[in-house]
């Protein structure tokens, strides 16, 4: 599955339809979920108050490990600390944090931009633990995003919401009158559909 | 009286700019705003209709521009069903900024309770703090079904002209209640600068001058006792703490009077004793109560019919 091989978004009148393709397009991209999105499909009856959405999610990484994005080495002939060279520097924020919350900051030197090194006792055995480390999960952030996203594009006022997610699956329906079961059903269809397509529209 | 005055804009350089001042002061023009950024500075200004032509010149004399900025002198709310990120910052502020462009002073309001469709309601102090200015923006999302149907309410009790902005294509006279409709700037989450959505906020810009204009025309039908920029200029002679107050524009001039931007228990009763050449205090002449807004102070000037003579 592409990224965002499938975009659909229906409404009564066509040029509405757009104005909402393109405040989608924006929410996307401002939360950066383009790659993560493969197919898409809203429709939008706002006469009857109603949102829903659908939407298929692409193949997500697993958690990454500090081994993934650096190499963790225990240096003990000259001082005694785990030296880290970071190969991935767009996840060193996250390996920060977790190294400052576990050793102290005062413990946690920089001496340029690739290079951490933790000062503990026994770096032998804290070495093989820091390269264990779990350092961001695709996975949770994706949840946390896909939420926002859901909660960012929806009309303001409609405030009574389902929703699903389930594996690669994502369903969100919205209103502001109480939600009628067949709307929920329709939006499961909706996603039964993009399951089917293959690409294009 | 019998002076025309005309609202215009300089933008330059600060280098020598007091000319300007000076010479506006001696025509007996008035500075409604002075906002200096660094080097550059806008004046925005009212000048004697017969002596444009002695500012011009000193303008090109510094290489400065003078625009003519027809909002000068207008405070405008523009008004956002909620302050939430599907509203703020785009369209709105793109709104109210542009409005920026020609004079105007606008000021943001968010209802707490605009959004939705059924649900969209304003409260009394909203609609009392919107009354309180010379005219009232909405800015409208994407679906007409609601624009047409719903938002109206909204506009139940607002006793300044309206306009309405909002995505698609409507006619005024579709949307119940509003003096002016305007289509192309919807609900967005970017900032408009498209060629067209730059067109749209530019038609609007020129619709809410239009309007401005026809309320102008009424007003010289019967005008104020006294000009509202008069009692600015007065004010920051009698009163010389607004000169401390660091809120932009601490005195803010709208078509029918002022918001001066002190509080009101402590300086109610000063603005109240505003004494004009003529030997006639402000309170004669003016209806002046606490805002809405913070704990400013609303003049309200009164029509020459209702005094009987004017300033």
């Amino acid at each position: 599955m592409d990224a965002l091989e499938t975009f659909i978004v229906e409404a009564a009148i066509p040029s509405e339809a757009g104005f909402y393709k393109k405040i989608l397009e924006d929410n996307i991209s401002s939360l950066k979920l383009a790659p993560a999105i493969g197919r898409l499909k809203v429709i939008l009856r706002p006469e009857d108050s109603l949102f829903q959405m659908a939407l298929l999610l692409r193949d997500i990484g697993s958690a990454l490990t500090t081994a993934d994005i650096a190499k963790v080495e225990a240096k003990v002939a000259t001082e005694k600390e785990v030296r880290i060279s970071i190969k991935k520097e767009q996840y060193l924020p996250e390996l920060l944090r977790l190294l400052w919350k576990r050793y102290g900051k005062a413990n946690i030197k920089q001496p340029d931009r690739w290079t951490v090194a933790v000062v503990v006792e026994n770096p032998l055995k804290v070495a093989p633990f820091i390269e264990n480390l779990v350092v961001a999960d695709p996975r949770h952030t994706l949840h946390e995003n896909l939420v926002d996203f859901a909660i960012r594009v929806t009309p303001e006022g409609f405030r009574v919401r389902y929703h699903l997610f389930k594996g690669q699956k994502f369903v969100f329906v919205a209103s502001e009158d109480a939600l009628k079961k067949e709307w929920i059903e329709e939006a499961g269809k909706m996603l039964e559909a993009l399951e089917r397509t293959k690409g294009g529209v | 009286m019998g002076v025309v005055l005309l609202p215009y804009l300089y933008s330059g350089g600060v280098h020598k700019h007091w000319l300007i001042l000076e010479l506006l002061e001696d025509l007996g023009g008035y500075v409604i705003q002075k906002i200096v950024t660094g080097t550059e500075v806008n004046l925005i200004m009212l000048i004697p209709e017969k002596d444009v032509h002695l500012i011009k010149a000193i303008s090109d004399k510094l290489h400065g521009v003078l625009l003519e900025a027809p909002l000068t002198g207008v405070e405008i709310a523009v008004v956002s069903p909620t302050l939430a990120s599907h509203h703020l910052p785009h369209s709105a502020c793109d709104v109210a900024e542009y409005l920026r462009h020609p004079g105007a002073n606008t000021n943001m309001i968010g209802l707490a309770r605009g959004m939705g469709r059924r649900v969209a309601l304003s409260k009394d102090f909203e609609r009392k703090l919107i009354n309180e200015h010379d005219l009232a923006v909405f800015t409208f999302g994407s679906f007409s079904d609601c624009i047409i149907n719903k938002k109206p309410k909204l506009f139940e009790g607002i006793e300044v002209p309206v306009v309405v902005t909002g995505g698609p294509e409507l006619k005024t006279e579709e949307v119940s209640g509003a003096d002016l409709y305007v289509g192309g700037i919807g609900r967005v989450s970017h900032r408009l600068r498209r060629g067209e959505e730059v067109q749209a906020l530019e038609s609007l810009n020129a619709g809410v001058s239009e309007l401005v204009g026809k309320i102008r025309t009424e007003l010289a039908k019967d005008p104020l006792a006294v000009l509202p920029a008069r009692v600015m200029k007065e004010i920051e002679n009698q009163i010389p703490e607004i000169h401390n107050v660091l809120s932009p524009g601490p005195i803010t001039l709208q078509l029918k009077g002022l918001r001066v931007k002190l509080p009101y228990e402590a300086f109610h009763k000063r603005v109240e004793n505003l004494e004009f050449d003529e030997g006639v205090f402000l309170s004669e002449l003016a209806n002046i109560s606490r805002s809405k807004m913070k704990n400013y102070i609303l003049i309200k000037i009164k029509y020459k019919s209702d005094v009987g003579f004017s300033i």
